[in-house]
């Protein structure tokens, strides 16, 4: 059971890098990227007084992003 | 108790995690092996001039810079360019900062902030980036006077200026001698 | 090899937990080597500071919390940051002890056992005894090791009256195809102590009727437990406007998961007696018992966000997050936020559901015929069938030198479900629905 979810898992994340090679931008069309607003938690405050609610209302918690994305410049 | 040698180890990883953000030497490439650059002689929009080519300015060491207004490290990167110029004109060292802003107003608008001196071209429609191999911004290349890519910088970072500008030095006492 | 040295760390880390006066120090000299890089860091750094304040409060005067906030950024370069957080909270109302409302007034006693609290005739019984204040602090540390890899480590600290928490995290990430996709793996470990009013109660054993009783004595003053996670995640930039992540994490916690003021009434399931669905007696008194929940959990859940920007610039944001765990939750969470974007103003409508299924070892209240069977039990709502709503609505305006007043309004709803017992019992109401509203207020300079 857990050796199938293992070779899912590789074979799942082999297929998502392949894939994703094939997508994203050049290093100059990063402008909307490089917004702020763009990154994935662009509000951290409101971000974590929201977890900090829940969590103690629901029997979930965490498992949701972290920064990313952004103008990757350099 | 125990755990106090893990707790050593442990600091010691981190601290080295913190400075092991060190600089790579760059070299120049030399002369035999060096490419020319590409697109020499298209004519690209000039902030406040006519316009321009790379080949216009063939016969001095170029420091070619692609930039844009959003990215951060390009920002930071104007002062030291302004730095540049203005040290090494007399031995024949220029910089050309090619911007690559998809909306052109943008980038005129950032320039009226952070007046630059040095030659700005547009190439608003990024004709040249990929040639080049731009992979990276700022990405700036080094061409030595007879139109040659002698090095590539990807990014601008402050703890590699002393080697940014060795290697500047280095090609403009190269080709002073030939 | 960075990833091992990690592991290292954080193995390191949670073995040394136990003593907290150890990781205090080593928390004290790592913040030492960070104030020691930071002095040889450029002039150009400057502080970006976020601070808001939040006000909670729910209805019919239970839970009320005013939560101050302030999180300061130092920005060295455009990849290397350091922030540092600090949030105090105070909470007071009444909140529910487990316990079903009863066709009779009801009294309990209260946590330190000094005390009593009543619940009149079909009256919610709420332990109104609660109240905390908290303050934690944290604060985290990002940079580039080269051009490919960066990486991250943090640590925190908390303090209530009953409760202290400590916990490190680190993360390393490694982009490739040009920085279109980012794969980050993060580990965290923390350790938890809690030091309940009036000891450790006995999981599934009667609440005592005073602080005098022998149960009280042979009560330990703490417990604690410990939490490892891990994150595996993945970001690509899918085009010029639209960016995606996934992540699979999973967490372990091990040790006191067990909320110690919480308990279950027991009902007398005798059908041939008048009693039926009643509350069980024992010696005249109302059976009440601490709730017990196992010694470990092990969380999973996979995480999906996408970020899209369209051609007027406004942001749709978007995230589904599925949880299971072998208490035998499982959970879905669907967030959605739209930013309609002007000039220098922002409104931003949110939306939020979540849903989840109780844990094996919830039950509203236990049988008399059988309570003396169950290994685990908890009556607590947040462990049972539970829907959950967010509306809400953020606001905010952008000053010409770059700071930002922002406020969001928002509403919650809790929507509880299960069986509805049997006999006097189903007269009560079991699952009352919750509802709360929540005001921000916050300033970015």
């Amino acid at each position: 059971m857990s050796k199938h979810f293992m070779l899912m898992g590789v074979i799942g994340i082999t297929f998502l890098i392949t894939g994703c090679s094939e997508m994203g931008v050049k290093a100059w069309e990063r402008d909307v990227l490089a917004q702020q607003e763009m990154s994935l938690i662009n509000e951290p405050v409101e971000s974590s007084l929201n977890d900090h609610v829940y969590f103690s209302k629901e029997a979930s918690s965490g498992g949701q992003g972290f920064g990313g994305g952004g103008c990757g410049c350099n | 108790m125990v755990a106090k040698p893990y707790f050593l180890i442990a600091a010691t990883l981190c601290c080295g995690l913190l400075l092991s953000v060190t600089a790579s030497a760059s070299a120049l490439i030399s002369a035999d092996e060096a490419k020319k650059a590409p697109h020499a002689s298209q004519q690209l929009p000039q902030y406040q001039g006519k316009p321009q080519s790379l080949q216009d300015v063939r016969g001095d060491v170029l420091l070619v810079d692609f930039w844009a207004s959003w990215c951060g490290p390009c920002r930071e990167s104007f002062p030291w360019m302004t730095e540049m110029q203005a040290k090494y004109k007399a031995q024949g060292f220029k910089v050309i900062a090619i911007n690559l802003d998809q909306d052109k107003q943008q980038a005129l608008d950032f320039l009226k902030e952070y007046s630059p001196g040095f030659t700005v071209l547009f190439d608003n429609n990024a004709t040249m980036p990929d040639r080049f191999g731009v992979i990276g911004m700022p990405t700036s290349f080094l061409v030595d006077r007879k139109g040659r890519i002698r090095a590539v910088h990807t990014g601008f970072h402050q703890d590699q200026l002393a080697n940014y500008e060795s290697v500047i030095t280095q090609l403009l006492a190269e080709s002073e001698g030939k | 090899m960075v990833v091992k040295g990690l592991e290292v760390a954080v193995v390191a880390v949670t073995k040394t937990m136990k003593k907290n006066h150890e990781l205090a120090k080593v928390l004290a000299a790592a913040s030492c080597a960070l104030i020691g890089s930071l002095s040889t860091a450029h002039a150009e750094e400057s502080w970006d500071v976020d601070s808001a304040f939040l006000l909670y409060s729910e209805s019919d005067g239970r839970v009320s919390a005013a939560e101050p906030v302030i999180s300061a950024t130092k920005n060295y370069d455009s990849e290397t940051r350091l922030n540092v957080k600090l949030v105090a909270d105070t909470l007071t109302g009444a909140s529910a002890n487990g316990a079903t409302p009863s066709d009779e007034a009801q009294t309990f006693t209260s946590p330190s056992g000094n005390g009593t609290y009543t619940a009149a005739v079909g009256d919610q019984p709420l332990d109104d005894t609660f109240r905390d204040t908290r303050v934690a602090l944290s604060s985290n540390w990002n940079a580039p090791i080269n051009r490919d890899w960066a990486y991250g480590v943090g640590g925190y600290v908390s303090k209530e009256h009953d409760y202290q928490s400590l916990g490190v995290s680190s993360s390393v990430s490694r982009y490739l195809n040009q920085k279109n996709t980012t794969l980050t793996l993060g580990l965290g470990a923390a350790n938890d102590t809690i030091n309940p009013e009036g000891g450790v109660p006995t999981g599934l054993f009667q609440v005592p009727e005073s602080a005098s009783s022998s149960e009280f004595a042979q009560r330990d003053d703490s417990e604690s437990k410990s939490i490892m996670d891990a994150v595996f995640g993945l970001t690509q930039v899918v085009n010029r406007n639209t960016i995606m992540q996934f992540n699979y994490s999973i967490n372990t916690s091990s040790g006191y998961l067990t909320d110690p003021y919480k308990i279950l009434s027991v009902i007398d399931d005798d059908s041939t007696g008048n009693n039926y669905g009643g509350n069980y007696t024992v010696n005249n008194r109302n059976l009440y018992l601490y709730e017990k929940r196992p010694d470990s959990r092990l969380k999973q859940s996979l995480y999906w966000q996408t970020k899209h920007q369209f051609d007027n610039n406004d942001i749709l944001d978007v995230s589904y997050r599925y949880m299971f765990d072998d208490w035998g939750i499982t959970s879905h969470t669907i967030d959605a936020k739209y930013r309609f974007r002007f000039d220098h103003q922002y409104l931003e409508p949110q939306l939020r559901w979540y849903s989840q299924s109780k844990a094996d070892f919830y039950h509203r209240y236990l049988d008399s015929s059988a309570y003396t069977e169950v290994d685990f039990a908890s009556a607590d709502y947040r462990l049972g069938d539970l829907d959950t709503y967010t509306i809400g609505l953020r606001y905010g305006y952008q000053f010409a030198d770059e700071t930002e007043f922002y406020t969001r309004f928002s509403l919650y709803h809790q929507e509880s479900s299960g069986d509805d017992g049997y006999g006097k019992l189903t007269s009560q109401e079991l699952y009352p629905g919750l509802d709360a509203a929540m005001l921000m207020i916050g300033y970015k300079f």
